[in-house]
């Protein structure tokens, strides 16, 4: 009887211990996956902005004049538009990488500090517009603000491209052009 | 051709008689001292409406009464569009005369604004940036980008405030981390994020918009919060009415004037109507002396 506990015992505590192995294994995976896809994201977004300034040259400077700014980003714009012709949705924000951006958001939602993120996601005057890869984004239509704590969890973006949120879509901003680059559908959880 | 003429005649007249009448009725308060530091302070004011112009105009005539010469712009510095026509009528025009007299205007951007054609525009001395620093006298300021306050941002934030050594460290952007209007309410996640950088570096006054109302805060760790999103916009009955504010105002439109002298920050809130809605002297925060002794 004593016997038998004792190997009860040893059999829980192996187990136990391949339990855990296991799962620091499984998360030290996901980090490394992780850092992969952030990796993945970065290396497509740097690739974007070369090939922007292949086919559309450089950025808009500053000026007295509104009219030349504006005129220097429609430009800008239209030359991109021609050069992207054809690319959808999920050319940079591969599924893979969408789900990765997923995960991070929810994560963060549901972290310590979801409830102010989302009171502060509430309080920027969330829009809704009907999303396209290569348009412009609305000139009347607000910015929504992110949130500074989703904001450090996802993977740095070079300067020219940002994240916004329009409604529950994260874009992926051109923002010398004004244009939609890219979009993770159904990135806010419901 | 000639009546014409003579309508732009009435029209100047009435223009010059509007400024003169408000000139007799000015009561700055605001002490006036030599060498001090003197500005105005503006928020969500781009709408282009008449509103935005009788504000613009008293501004003009305190110009002439206090003498400051910048005016710095807390967001929503243009509504709606972004062409040329836009920017002439939401800033170009209201603000001619206070341009004209050479005037600088130092805006930090909004959820409303174009964040690419507002940081290019000369006439909001933005140098091409989204969120930057400039000095007046021994007064840093700090215009940040509170739409999108990321990691990069925030290490500049921290980098600028470790390294100044301005006696006052001023910083403004549009979402307010305190507020008691109920159209918007704090910015938590913000808060979260920029109190500590503010605590540890002693800034000593936050002037944030986004709520269309005048609030002048109860100070937050020993912090002076205002918030001023009424140069254009109003939201009235605005407020929770809790006791968070030292003053709260949001029956009319309002802006700013500032003057920093020596360990002293004096200030006074005008309506559009040329009414004060508040006035007082704030003085430099021991906690503020501080941090920067230890930094």
């Amino acid at each position: 009887m004593r016997v038998s506990s004792l190997m009860v015992c040893t059999f829980l505590f192996v187990m136990a211990g391949l339990w855990m192995a296991a799962e620091r294994g499984a998360t030290q995976a996901t980090v490394t996956e992780n850092k992969a896809l952030s990796e993945d994201l970065q290396k497509r977004a740097k690739q974007y902005l070369d090939f922007r300034k292949n086919v559309a040259g450089n950025a808009p400077r500053s000026t007295d004049t509104p009219a030349n700014i504006t005129k220097a980003q429609k430009k800008l714009a239209d030359k991109i538009r021609v050069a992207r012709a054809g690319v959808n949705q999920g050319a940079i924000f591969t599924p893979e990488i969408a789900e990765f951006l997923r995960h991070q958001i929810e994560s963060t939602l549901t972290g310590p500090d979801g409830d102010k993120i989302r009171a502060s996601l509430q309080h920027a005057e969330p829009v809704q517009i009907t999303l396209q890869v290569n348009v412009s984004y609305p000139e009347k239509v607000p910015l929504q603000s992110t949130p500074a704590s989703l904001l450090s969890k996802l993977p740095e973006l070079p300067k020219g491209l940002e994240y916004r949120f329009v409604g529950r879509e994260l874009v992926l901003r051109d923002v010398d052009a004004n244009i939609v680059v890219d979009y993770v559908p159904n990135a806010l959880p419901s | 051709m000639r009546r014409s003429s003579n309508a732009q005649l009435l029209l100047l007249f009435a223009a010059c008689t509007s400024v003169y009448a408000n000139a007799q009725q000015l009561t700055p308060r605001l002490p006036l001292q030599k060498n001090s530091v003197r500005f105005a302070v503006i928020g969500d004011s781009g709408t282009g409406d008449q509103k935005q112009y009788d504000v613009a105009n008293e501004m003009e005539a305190y110009r002439h009464a206090v003498g400051f010469d910048f005016v710095i712009m807390l967001g929503d510095n243009i509504y709606g569009g972004h062409q040329p026509k836009d920017f002439a009528q939401r800033f170009e025009i209201p603000y001619k005369p206070l341009l004209d007299a050479g005037v600088k205007f130092y805006a930090s951007l909004g959820n409303h604004d174009d964040p690419e054609v507002e940081r290019l525009y000369k006439g909001f001395n933005m140098g091409g940036e989204r969120y930057y620093t400039f000095k007046k006298q021994d007064v840093q300021f700090l215009a940040l980008d509170s739409t999108y306050m990321d990691p990069k941002q925030l290490a500049w934030v921290d980098q600028t405030l470790k390294s100044s050594n301005a006696r006052w460290k001023i910083c403004y952007f549009h979402h307010p981390l305190y507020n008691e209007g109920k159209m918007h309410g704090p910015d938590l996640d913000l808060r979260n994020r920029l109190r500590p950088l503010l605590m540890t570096y002693g800034v000593n006054a936050v002037f944030a918009g986004h709520e269309h109302a005048y609030q002048r805060l109860k100070p937050e760790d020993g912090i002076y919060y205002f918030v001023l999103g009424s140069s254009g916009k109003l939201q009235s009955n605005d407020f929770h009415h809790t006791k968070l504010t030292e003053k709260e105002f949001d029956r009319d439109r309002t802006f700013m004037l500032m003057e920093i002298a020596n360990d002293e920050l004096y200030f006074q809130t005008i309506s559009r109507s040329g009414e004060t809605v508040d006035a007082g002297s704030l003085g430099r925060q021991a906690a503020a002396k501080t941090a920067s002794a230890g930094h």
